[in-house]
């Protein structure tokens, strides 16, 4: 049952992708000369409290990712410290960013995008978990809270897109600005210190030529144009989850 | 017989007193590399006594608002608090990590047998390599540690007075 659903999703998914890629035919060149800019973030006062007049997304063109993602899946692991844990097993290593390759069973055509933290409107993992640590912020950031979070792995369940990992194993020298441990649970955060910074995020800046980055809220802003543009297609946009990230070209 | 118990006496004896000895023992001030923490010690972002007493309630406070709100404010956070007092290495070169007699958390919280877990996740050490301001004095170019400063933070504030100089209600009676 479970089996056939999933089917019946990539079926969904994969007829749709027909569509978007007329589109891309059509309107490539305004992907090409806005995405340059790769988005902007401007920095707010460190002492006053985020609030939701913004919301944090972006636009990923996987047409433009040469490497399918590999590149910016590397970026976040130099910027957060994961990926070397020693003593995990594979299917247990921490995973906040990671390249999916999506095969049409039909027409055997493949590509792979970088998924990670969609950050949700309406996140599930917030829903269901029983200590508030996992949380979104104002600006739409979507994290885990981990001095709270008893590591009951709730929000892993509930997240359809598989952002989240668990810390397995004691760790030590992190990244004085991603504090991450074991016994909870983590995922990605969209850089949040660096956009409290005024930065962009590490992935961001890994392809500027492929991800536009800004506020959703504001019409005006680059991302909002591109994907007034070209549009900004959600993974499973059936749940209605009014994700952050969203992609051109799959 | 008399011989035996004699000898295997005078083995308990050595031992328990090389035991002692060991115990005895305690670290130094010179086997701490504690000259960074005291050249600093009167820089902090709060009075020594308010440091001492106050400092968990601080980085608490600072953690919700770090974490939940953005705020993103230096003067209780622990990465700045790291950043200044500890050295990233021993004095024999190795890496240095909490619970190394030599940390500077750890001198206090060992002597008060408090136990904390802020470093199973935080990192323990500055990372000189992604700070060029490792260590900076106050005033420089990061001078974020008095954004109200250690003066400002010592005077009490008008609400303060008033509630030292008058009785609260409901106290007198």
């Amino acid at each position: 049952m479970n089996q056939n659903r999933v089917d019946e999703y990539r079926r969904n998914f994969m007829t749709t992708l027909g569509g978007v890629a007329a589109v891309a035919a059509v309107a490539p060149s305004f992907v090409l000369q806005t995405a340059h800019a790769a988005g902007e973030v401007a920095a707010k006062p460190i002492d006053q409290a985020v609030t939701n007049a913004k919301r944090w997304g972006m636009l990923i063109d996987v047409t433009k990712l040469t490497d399918g993602g590999a590149g910016m899946v590397a970026a976040c692991k130099k910027e957060h410290g994961w990926g070397d844990e020693a003593h995990s097993a594979d299917t247990q290593k921490a995973h906040w960013a990671r390249v999916v390759k999506v095969t049409d069973k039909l027409t055997q055509n493949s590509f792979s995008l970088p998924v990670m933290c969609q950050h949700c409107e309406n996140p599930p993992c917030v829903d269901v978990c029983p200590t508030g640590a996992s949380m979104k912020r104002a600006d739409g950031i979507v994290q885990v809270n981990k001095h709270i979070c008893i590591g009951c792995r709730y929000c892993m369940m509930a997240c359809p897109y598989k952002a989240r990992s668990f810390v397995h194993e004691t760790l030590q020298d992190q990244k004085p600005h991603s504090p991450r441990g074991m016994g909870t649970v983590e995922s990605c955060n969209m850089c949040v210190h660096r956009i409290d910074e005024g930065k962009l995020p590490a992935c961001v800046e890994a392809a500027p030529d492929a991800v536009i980055f800004g506020d959703l809220n504001d019409p005006n802003s680059a991302v909002s144009q591109a994907m007034k543009t070209i549009g900004g297609k959600q993974i499973r946009a059936d749940l209605g989850l009014n994700t952050g990230v969203r992609y051109h070209g799959i | 017989m008399t011989s035996k118990f004699s000898s295997v006496f005078l083995a308990a004896t050595l031992a328990f007193a090389t035991l002692l000895a060991g115990c005895s023992k305690a670290p130094t001030e010179a086997d701490l590399n504690l000259a960074t923490a005291k050249a600093k010690a009167d820089q902090c972002v709060e009075p020594e006594d308010v440091i001492r007493t106050k400092h968990m309630d601080l980085l608490m406070h600072q953690r919700d608002a770090t974490m939940i709100e953005g705020i993103r404010t230096k003067q209780h956070s622990l990465k700045e608090c790291i950043n200044c007092h500890v050295s990233t290495t021993k004095q024999d070169g190795t890496p240095l990590h909490y619970g190394d007699k030599e940390h500077f958390c750890t001198t206090c919280h060992a002597a008060v047998g408090q136990k904390i877990d802020c470093f199973q996740c935080h990192a323990d050490r500055p990372q000189i390599d992604q700070d060029p301001n490792y260590q900076h004095t106050v005033g420089s170019a990061a001078g974020h540690h008095f954004t109200q400063g250690v003066t400002a933070a010592l005077a009490p504030t008008a609400a303060e007075v008033q509630m030292v100089t008058q009785p609260q209600q409901g106290a007198a009676k």
